[in-house]
This record gives C-alpha cells, structure tokens and sequence, in this order.
C-alpha cells in the first residue's frame, strides 16, 4: 500500500488551518509551516489543506504538479472565475482574478503566489490595515513588481478585492484585501 | 455516555467530516480577510437543536486540535446547562483535548453571550454563538437588499432606529446584541454579549470569530481592528451602570468585586444581590483576597 504523504492527513491539515487563521488575522505575521510540509512546498500543503470538490482552481503559471489534480478534487477553472488562484510570483499577473460582488464579496478570489522568500530580501513593504498592530515591515524576494500595482487596482474598492497568500519553501504570509502596502525599501 | 464510549471510534474527530470542515475553515479565512462580514456557509446538522449553539461548535470543531485547551462558558459561566452540554460534546468527539475553567489557561473559548473579564491574549481563539446575526433584521426584511446596504456600508435607517430610541425614551434602549461597526465598514451583531462587552472587540489582542448555525453564517472581527458601537456625537455609547441609589458601585455578593459585570440575583424575600457574570473571575478575585467566607464552587 501506497504511504500517503503527510500533507493529506486531517490532523496535519488541522494544524496548517490553525497557521492560515493566524496568517490572515494578523498580515505581515510569517508563519513557519516546516512541521507539516513534510518536504511538499508550502503552497502545496496549503492546497492540500483548503481544496475539495466544491472549489474551483485556477493555475495560470503551471505550479500543480498533474498527479495532484485528483487527490486534490478541485475543479480547474479560468483565472477569471475560480476561487483560488495558484500563482509564480517570479511571472506577473496577466490576469484578472474575480473580486466578488457588493453583495457576496467572499467570492473575490483568494491568490496563492510561491516566492523565493517570505521575510528576506530588498523589496520591503511597510504593512498597516485590520491585524496589524501599528505597523508591520515584511520582506520579500521573487514577487514580480507588477503584483503590487495590480493587487491596489483589485482591492481599491472594499468590500471588493483579492486575499492573498505568499509562500516560500516553508513559510507563509498573508495580504488581505484590507492591508494597506506602503513600498518602503529599495525595489527589487 | 457509557452506552456511547463504543461507538466514540465511528465518529471522525470533532465530529464533523473533513470535506464539512474544509467548508467551514474556507469561510472562516474569507470571515477574517473581510472584517464584520457575514459569510455564507452550509451550516450541518449537529446531534442537538438549532439554536444551542450549533453555529459556535462547528467553528470550534472545525479548528480544534488534539492539543487544545478549551473552555465553554454559557453567561459567564462554565456550569450552565449549554456550557455542560457542549463540554461534553467536544469531550467525546475530541480525543485527546482538554478542557479548563481558567481562562488564562484556555487556547480556545466558546462563548454564548459574554466575553470573559480577563482580557484574551494573541495566542488565544474565542468563538462566539450567535443567534441572529444580521443587525438589519430589525429594519429590513429582505435578506437580498440587507445584503446590498451591508455592501454599500447604507446603515442609515439602522441609525434611525436608534434615534427614534432617544425621541422616545432618552436613551439608546438596546441592552444587547449592540450594533458595533467593524474597521469602519460593516456593522454586525456582535452576539448577544452585554454592551459592557462590546469595547472588548475594539483593538483585541485575540481573534474572534463569530458563528452563527441556524442562520448559517460566520463572521468574524480580526486583532487589532477598531470596533466601534453605533452611537451618536451628542448621544456617546454607555455600558452598563451598576450604581445603587446613592450612586455607589455595587459590589459581587461573593467576591467584592466592583469592576466587572454583574448578575441581579432576587432572593425569595425579595431581597435584590449582584454577583459576578464570570464565575472564573470571581473564583479568581477570591483566591486573590483570601477570604475564605464565601463558598468556593
């Protein structure tokens, strides 16, 4: 028989849920999965964690592996309507992800971008909105700088707007469409 | 419980099966990310009546672990039917997890209608059950166009309400459940917590999530994000006043305490005492005088 890796067991999964609800309620905060990727990347244990067959999923830039489709029983959509989104940060966006209705703006669509890494590197970003005692600095390496401009134009007008997540290997920090970015460092 | 010790095994942990789970936690995420707004979820049947907070269990079985250290309290206190009761439950359908009364010690509160006196950390979760969770119910019948003025931030007619409150009456007569606007946008219920609660959400260390299961829908108000009751410049939001006639502070009967809520008991005399809503605050205040006249519980 087959070992499952660990990403798809409910009790790794419960613990990589309790670092996501840490990771959205204060953005900027990184959050260290180490414990549970069991050598997956972070996005894909995250993915694990979130995806059944009542989610649509969009990969633009190619980052699910083809044997993960169907243990993750998401159904492949269009950037333009999925829920979630996969994302390279190295690639910049060439889409328009959904940002939701006034009415039902939980169906802005929530973006899971890799980057080199979460917490070093020369972009710096200088973080405040809901979660964020004061302020917060985040550092980053590998985020495509168009990400930034184009994830203002999408969260410009709340309720509206995207969720996103960046990822390293092993760490994850969370932008919610209400965190306010402030480019602070010398870019890229 | 004896007859049910067998069976515990059938059931997946924390009852609910994974893909229900899943569910909850994705709105859970969307809960946070847009601060005060009432996510739609398919709320499951749960082996107890809508209404004794199912909305606030899945929640809670949705993010528990076998490392968890919850506490249930039902007006404060723990030893209430429902906070028994759904002890209980977590008990048998969580292996592994423990339980406290102590509320520094808790990683995990379920609350029905209080927030504890002893201010929650970053490290700890309190969910909320929620029985009705639309502020607007009360001025707008229709839930599509109560979606569309939550949307366009259009509390003017909930703002009515509350003026039409003063004309009669002097006074903003809601006692609970008080319209509280989140981060400047949403306005929600924030459960049926005392308005002495109600500055608690403003600014809190901790998160809290909000569920409401016969409603099926979950909100939630992140840390550190401004919490504001629904007031006017002229007409400022006032918690409870627990003065006498003479305009002392009361006291808790049990504990002395004169800066918490307090609860009206009337004894068949006719004779009125207050004491502490939050029973482990006034098991704390009483270890901490040493007074050993009143009987610890």
């Amino acid at each position: 028989m087959m070992k499952a890796e660990s990403i798809w067991q409910a009790d790794v999964q419960q613990r990589v849920f309790r670092e996501l609800v840490e990771a959205f309620s204060r953005p900027g905060d990184i959050r260290d999965l180490s414990a549970c990727v069991d050598g997956a990347s972070a996005q894909r244990t995250v993915l694990a964690t979130l995806m059944d067959g009542e989610m649509t999923l969009a990969d633009p830039h190619g980052q699910i592996a083809e044997a993960d489709w169907p243990l993750l029983q998401a159904k492949p959509g269009a950037t333009e309507s999925a829920r979630y989104v996969v994302a390279n940060g190295h690639r910049a966006p060439d889409f328009q992800p959904p940002l939701g209705s006034l009415e039902s703006p939980e169906f802005g669509s929530t973006i899971l971008i890799e980057v080199d890494s979460v917490g070093h590197g020369a972009l710096s970003l200088d973080l405040a909105g809901p979660g964020v005692d004061g302020r917060r600095a985040l550092r980053l390496t590998g985020l495509h700088p168009d990400w930034l401009t184009r994830r203002a134009d999408w969260v410009g007008g709340f309720p509206l707007g995207v969720d996103l997540l960046l990822s390293d290997a092993t760490r994850i920090v969370a932008l919610a469409r209400t965190t306010r970015i402030r480019i602070s460092g010398e870019a890229f | 419980m004896n007859a049910m010790t067998h069976t515990t095994n059938a059931y997946n942990f924390g009852f609910l099966d994974e893909y229900a789970k899943k569910e909850v936690r994705r709105a859970v995420l969307k809960a946070i990310a847009i601060p005060g707004y009432q996510v739609p979820y398919a709320s499951r049947e749960m082996p107890m009546g809508r209404g004794f907070g199912t909305g606030g269990l899945q929640l809670t079985l949705s993010l528990i672990g076998p490392n968890e250290v919850v506490k249930v309290i039902d007006q404060g206190s723990d030893d209430s039917v429902n906070a028994v009761n759904l002890r209980q439950f977590i008990e048998m359908t969580c292996p592994g997890v423990s339980t406290t009364t102590k509320t520094a010690e808790c990683t995990l509160v379920q609350s029905r209608h209080r927030i504890p006196e002893l201010a929650l950390t970053a490290s700890q979760i309190i969910v909320l059950q929620v029985p009705y969770p639309d502020p607007l119910v009360v001025v707008e019948p229709s839930e599509d166009k109560r979606k569309t003025m939550h949307g366009e931030a259009d509390y003017s007619r909930l703002l009515v309400k509350l003026y039409e409150d003063i004309v009669k009456f002097d006074e903003i007569t809601i006692s609970h459940r008080y319209p509280t606007r989140i981060n400047g946008h949403y306005v929600i219920d924030p459960s049926p917590i005392p308005r002495w609660d109600v500055p608690k959400l403003n600014d809190s260390a901790a998160l809290v999530l909000f569920g409401a299961g016969r409603e099926k829908k979950i909100y939630a108000v992140p840390p550190h994000t401004r919490a504001e009751p629904l007031a006017f410049s002229d007409v400022p939001f006032r918690v409870e006043d627990f003065r006498d006639a003479a305009g002392r502070r009361r006291a808790c009967a049990r504990c002395g305490c004169t800066d918490s809520f307090l609860d009206e008991f009337v004894a068949d005399s006719g004779s009125k005492t207050w004491q502490c809503s939050d029973s482990d605050w006034c098991d704390e205040q009483l270890l901490r005088t040493e007074h050993p006249q009143g009987e610890l519980a």
